[in-house]
Order: structure tokens, then C-alpha cells, then sequence
């Protein structure tokens, strides 16, 4: 078991009035799966992957990823946690538009201490279909191609878990069937993908779906 | 590939600011002023307090006696070498040196020129006795010349030209026999000559000026030097009281006294330009706050991501600090740059402006100031990007990340 959420809520207070994002949530991820969770917008989603990615933290219920528990976690950890063992694709548009690709792909590497790894970067690169773009910055990019970046980006440092929010929700069908592809290679080398969708042709190439409703995983 | 292969966490640094050169100008341009005037308040209140500190030792002499009303004159020409002239009667030399406690009197003539061909400024002619002279001797740096010729001069430290250069007065050519250290005090933008050529210049003067030539063997001013025993107001008490306060015609200044006027308006002087300073500071400061604020809150999006791929809070506090860093670091090296360039040429201008002695630190003492300098424009720049990054850096990941608007 890589992750392992248990019994997970988040109450938010909008207006004076409190609600419930997410509702005794629980999920669990194992090596090599591909789970898509599907839903509408508002249905908590984005909540979710945020607190499985250590980026927030839940009212109650706990999270484990590889064996530890977040609440007992550092900033330092769970930031060095990211930038090594779990890949985290955000919703939108996440590529900094001061560097270049190669740059953009290297930087969770650079955060973490880890050394040279230009070579992997460019392998990555390669394998995105965006080596002969390295040295270009973002403005130059179509949203396809920064897309790709940003998965490079999360998986260089072979991540045993990554998770991708809305990957394809810009781009056309042929853009997005390229992005599902990486996924599916990825996942068939044993990392984990955990990716939330409200494309429901996205979510076909999942090996386990979910629908979340309310806060609810159903 | 021609793209660079490694990429390092001071890459991140050089590349946001490398990639956003207005924001970066801006901030460095900011530094600059501030390390600018730090930097130029700094070495002028210091040159004015080294110009001021010892000055009784550059003038070289304990009282100057100048006919009455021209003390002021006299001060201007010995402390600022505004070009003047005035005159007495040559048997003050002997009656002065026959008062009790006076151990050594030198005359000097004053002569104001026009505009020289060495100098943008009119220059102070000073014909000295080198027979009785205590006052030029002790400040010529290349080797003492013997008796002066009629057409020699000493030339100050400030006048331009060389030793063996030929420098016109009223039509006629004057060779720089020597030339004198800098002293900062009106001595540097003076030239010196013996007496009987003094007299000539003068009577030049006059006669291009349109006016009367001064009296035969006339002199402008005595320096007097008095034995240790002696206060130069017990002295100067003793030649009004001999010769008659008003009667007299002449007015008797303890060197000491020139420096106590300088000392108050040197004190008022540093206490504006520490006021000007601190106040600067602060208003810096509190500009390059609210400039990082904003900068910082437009980067949320930025620290979002960087969030989200790993960076912790310590290393995105560390990123923007040695952003900041960095551009106080250029800011502030280049505003002392542009002040030094400023301030060290015009050194003259400067002194003219003030109406003060002044003389600039040592190389120990410049280097020093630079350094407060860049400390204090740094600590400006750190201060306030730290405010705000510490604001960042501990939001929860999360809220930068939705506030950053992803």
C-alpha cells in the first residue's frame, strides 16, 4: 500500500456559514493502479488531492503515504516527500515562465539536493516528445506541450505515486488521448497515478474509478 | 543541444531575476539612490570633519592679524581660498613681533586673480616671505626649492600643473618651482610667491582691474606663532591693549577661533545629514516593503507551484532573501559607484559649497564607509522582503497555491 487515506474531512466556512468540501473520505492506493475520480466541479475534488499531496491539512482523518503519517510530518519532510516520492500535477497551467523546459523539468530535482540530473531530465524530455524543446521557454509552448512539461517535471524524480488534477481539462481529444497514453505507460512501470477528471473519456483508461459527490467518494 | 545542462538552486535565484529585468531594475535602482546618498552623506560629513579636525595644525599659526573688518575676508581665504584682497602697513610686522609671547611672525599679500588658464575658478595669489615662513615650507611635498625667483610659484595642492609647468597671472608666465600636499584648507586652490613678485602681480592686478595700485611694501596679513608659555588670547589681549582695540585699525584672530566657527557650523551640517540619512533610510525602507509586497503577492502564483513541486517554506523564505540579496548587493555596489564618481573629482566644488575645510578620508576610511554603506542599504532591502516572504513562506501551502489563483 503506498497511500492511505482514512475517514478524511475538511469543513470550510464560506460567508459565515460552515460546510463540509470533503465527507468521510477514504481511499487507498496501491503500486502500479490507475484511479480516476470523476465529478463535477465543487464536488471536492481538488480538496482531496490536495490534502493526499500533504499540501493541506484535513479537519480530521489521517493520511499515510509509504507507511507515514502526515500529521506527524515536518514542512521540511513533506516538502522533500514531494519533490521525491510523490509526483503532484496541479489543475491549470503550472509551468514557470522564467525557465526553460529543461529548467522547468529539473527544478523538484534542484529543491531536493539531488545532484545532476540533466541527463534523466532530457530522457523524460524524450519521452514527452519535447526534447527538441529544452531549451525553450514556456511562451513559446502550446498548452499540450506544457502539459507534457509539467509531467516531466513529476516524474523525474520516479515518483511511487503520482497525482494529476484536471491533466486534460484545456486541451482537445487527441492532445488529451497523448496525455492518458503517459499515463498509462507510467503506471505499467509501477508508479501509482491518482488523477481526478470530469472527462469521462479520460477516466476510461483508469484501471479503478471513482465518482465524488458532496464531498463523498461513491 | 545548446541548452545549459546544470541547473542549480542559485540558477533558480539568477533566472527570476534575470527573466524580469524591469522588476529587478527597479529594485536595484531603488538600492542605488539609497546607497547612493548613504554613501555621499557619509564621505562628506567625514571629509569635513577630517577638513575641520587638526585645521589649526594647517593653518600653522597660533593668531592672524588683518587690518579690522577683514577677518571674515581672511577666514574665507585661508579656510575656503575664496580669492580676496586687502592691506596694511608693512610696521605691523616689527610692532607684532615685539609683543611679549610672540615668537615668530610671517607676512603674507593677498592678490585675487582673474580666471587662470590652470584653474576653472579664480585663484588666491599669496606672496610669502621664505626668510620668515613657517606656514607654506612644511607643505611642499616635491623637494623644497631654494630662494624663489620672481617668476617661480608654489602652487597648492588643487591647482592643476606640474612641477616645471608654466601658469599665466595678468600676462605674465610663472613656473611652478614646487607643489604643495593637500591640506583642506584654502592653501590647495592658492599659489605662492615671493614677496617682490606679489607686489608686481598685484600692481598687474590693479592695473587690469582699473584701480589703485596697493602702497609700496604693503602686506595683507601676519601669521604669528607665540612661545608655549602664552595663550593666543592672552596674546591677542596684549596687542589690543599695547596698540588700541579700534584705534589700531587692526584686528587680531586666534586660529582657534576660525575652527570653533567651522566646529559649529560642521556640528549643525552633521546633524542634518544624519537626519537626512536616517529618514532616507526609512523612507527606503518603507518603499522597498511595499515594493516586495506587491512583487511578492504578484508572485503567488509562482511560489504556488513551487510549493507544489517541493520547495519548503525555509527554502522559498531563503529564495526570495537572496533575491534581495542580490539586487541590494548590485544596487547598493553601484550607487556607491555613481557617489564616488560624483563626489571624489569635485572635491573643490564641494568645499565651495559648504564654505568648510575639507578633506577627503583615507583609502582605510573610504573603505570603511563603503562598507556601512552596503550594510545599511542591504539591511534596507532584507528587512523588507523579509517581511513578506515570512508572510508567504508560512501561509499554509494550499492557500498560496489557491490564492496564487491555480
Amino acid at each position: 500500500m503506498i497511500l492511505e487515506a482514512s475517514g478524511i474531512k475538511k469543513e470550510y466556512i464560506r460567508a459565515g456559514n460552515s460546510f463540509w468540501a470533503l465527507n468521510d473520505v477514504s481511499l487507498s492506493v496501491d503500486e502500479g493502479e490507475f484511479i480516476c475520480i470523476v465529478g463535477r466541479s465543487g464536488s471536492g475534488k481538488t480538496t482531496l488531492l490536495n490534502i493526499l499531496a500533504g499540501l493541506l491539512t484535513p479537519t480530521s482523518g489521517s493520511v499515510y503515504f509509504e507507511g507515514r503519517e502526515y500529521s506527524g510530518l515536518s514542512d521540511c519532510e513533506l516538502s522533500g516527500m514531494r519533490s521525491t516520492r510523490l509526483g503532484y500535477i496541479m489543475q491549470g497551467q503550472t509551468v514557470l515562465p522564467n525557465f526553460t523546459v529543461l529548467q522547468n523539468t529539473l527544478i523538484p530535482h534542484v529543491l531536493a539536493d539531488r545532484g545532476d540530473a540533466a541527463e534523466a531530465a532530457m530522457s523524460l524530455l524524450e519521452q514527452v516528445g519535447l526534447a527538441h524543446l529544452a531549451g525553450q521557454y514556456p511562451s513559446s509552448l502550446s498548452g499540450g506541450e506544457l502539459r507534457r512539461v509539467s509531467i516531466a517535471r513529476a516524474l523525474l524524480s520516479s515518483p511511487v505515486l503520482l497525482i494529476a488534477d484536471e491533466p486534460t481539462g484545456d486541451l482537445d481529444e487527441e492532445t488529451a488521448g497523448e496525455i492518458m497514453r503517459i499515463f498509462t505507460s507510467v503506471s505499467k512501470k509501477g508508479t501509482a497515478v491518482l488523477m481526478v477528471t470530469h472527462d469521462m473519456n479520460s477516466a476510461a483508461f483508469g484501471t479503478r474509478s471513482y465518482r465524488m459527490a458532496s464531498g463523498q467518494l461513491l | 543541444m545548446s541548452e545549459k545542462m546544470s541547473f542549480t538552486f542559485q540558477d533558480i535565484i539568477w533566472c527570476n531575476l534575470k527573466r524580469k529585468p524591469l522588476r529587478s531594475f527597479c529594485l536595484i535602482f531603488l538600492v542605488a539612490a539609497l546607497a547612493f546618498v548613504l554613501f555621499g552623506s557619509s564621505l562628506i560629513t567625514r571629509s569635513l570633519i577630517k577638513g575641520t579636525d587638526g585645521l589649526a595644525k594647517r593653518l600653522g599659526a597660533d593668531l592672524l592679524i588683518v587690518p579690522r573688518g577683514y577677518a571674515q575676508t581672511a577666514e574665507g581665504i585661508l579656510l575656503r581660498g575664496s580669492p580676496s584682497a586687502f592691506y596694511m602697513e608693512p610696521e605691523w610686522l616689527e610692532k607684532i613681533s615685539g609683543v611679549e609671547g610672540v615668537t615668530a611672525v610671517s607676512p603674507h599679500l593677498f592678490i585675487a586673480s582673474l580666471n587662470s588658464d590652470c584653474c576653472s575658478v579664480p585663484i588666491q595669489l599669496i606672496g610669502f616671505d621664505q626668510d620668515t615662513d613657517f606656514i607654506v615650507a612644511p607643505w611642499i611635498k616635491t623637494s623644497v626649492p631654494g630662494i624663489l625667483k620672481d617668476n617661480e610659484i608654489v602652487v597648492g595642492g588643487a591647482v592643476a600643473g606640474r612641477v616645471g609647468d608654466t601658469l599665466q597671472f595678468f600676462g605674465r608666465g610663472y613656473s611652478i618651482a614646487a607643489k604643495m600636499e593637500y591640506t583642506g584648507s584654502g592653501f590647495d586652490a592658492s599659489v605662492f610667491m615671493n614677496m617682490d613678485a606679489a607686489r608686481i602681480a598685484a600692481r598687474d592686478c590693479a592695473s587690469k582691474m582699473g584701480a589703485d595700485a596697493p602702497p609700496e611694501k604693503s602686506i595683507s596679513s601676519i601669521m604669528a606663532l607665540i612661545d608655549d608659555s602664552s595663550t593666543p588670547i592672552g596674546v591677542a589681549g596684549r596687542i589690543n591693549s599695547a596698540f588700541g582695540y579700534v584705534k589700531s585699525g587692526i584686528a587680531v584672530v586666534p586660529a582657534q577661533n576660525i575652527i570653533s566657527s567651522v566646529s559649529v557650523s560642521l556640528r549643525m551640517l552633521t546633524g542634518s545629514f544624519g537626519a537626512l540619512s536616517a529618514v532616507l533610510w526609512i523612507a527606503s525602507f518603507s518603499i522597498l516593503a511595499l515594493l516586495f509586497s506587491a512583487m511578492l503577492n504578484e508572485r503567488r502564483q509562482e511560489f504556488g507551484i513551487l510549493r507544489s513541486v517541493g520547495i519548503s517554506r525555509k527554502k522559498l523564505i531563503a529564495m526570495v532573501l537572496w533575491e534581495s540579496g542580490l539586487i541590494s548587493c548590485i544596487g547598493s555596489v553601484v550607487g556607491i559607484f555613481l557617489s564616488a564618481l560624483l563626489l571624489m573629482p569635485f572635491r573643490i566644488y564641494i568645499r565651495e559649497i559648504f564654505n568648510m575645510p575639507y578633506m577627503m578620508p583615507g583609502f582605510g576610511q573610504l573603505c570603511a564607509i563603503a562598507c556601512i554603506s552596503v550594510l545599511l542599504s542591504v539591511a534596507a532591502a532584507l528587512l523588507a522582503s523579509l517581511l513578506s516572504s515570512v508572510k508567504i513562506g508560512n501561509a499554509d501551502a494550499y492557500r498560496v497555491i489557491r490564492e496564487g489563483g491555480l
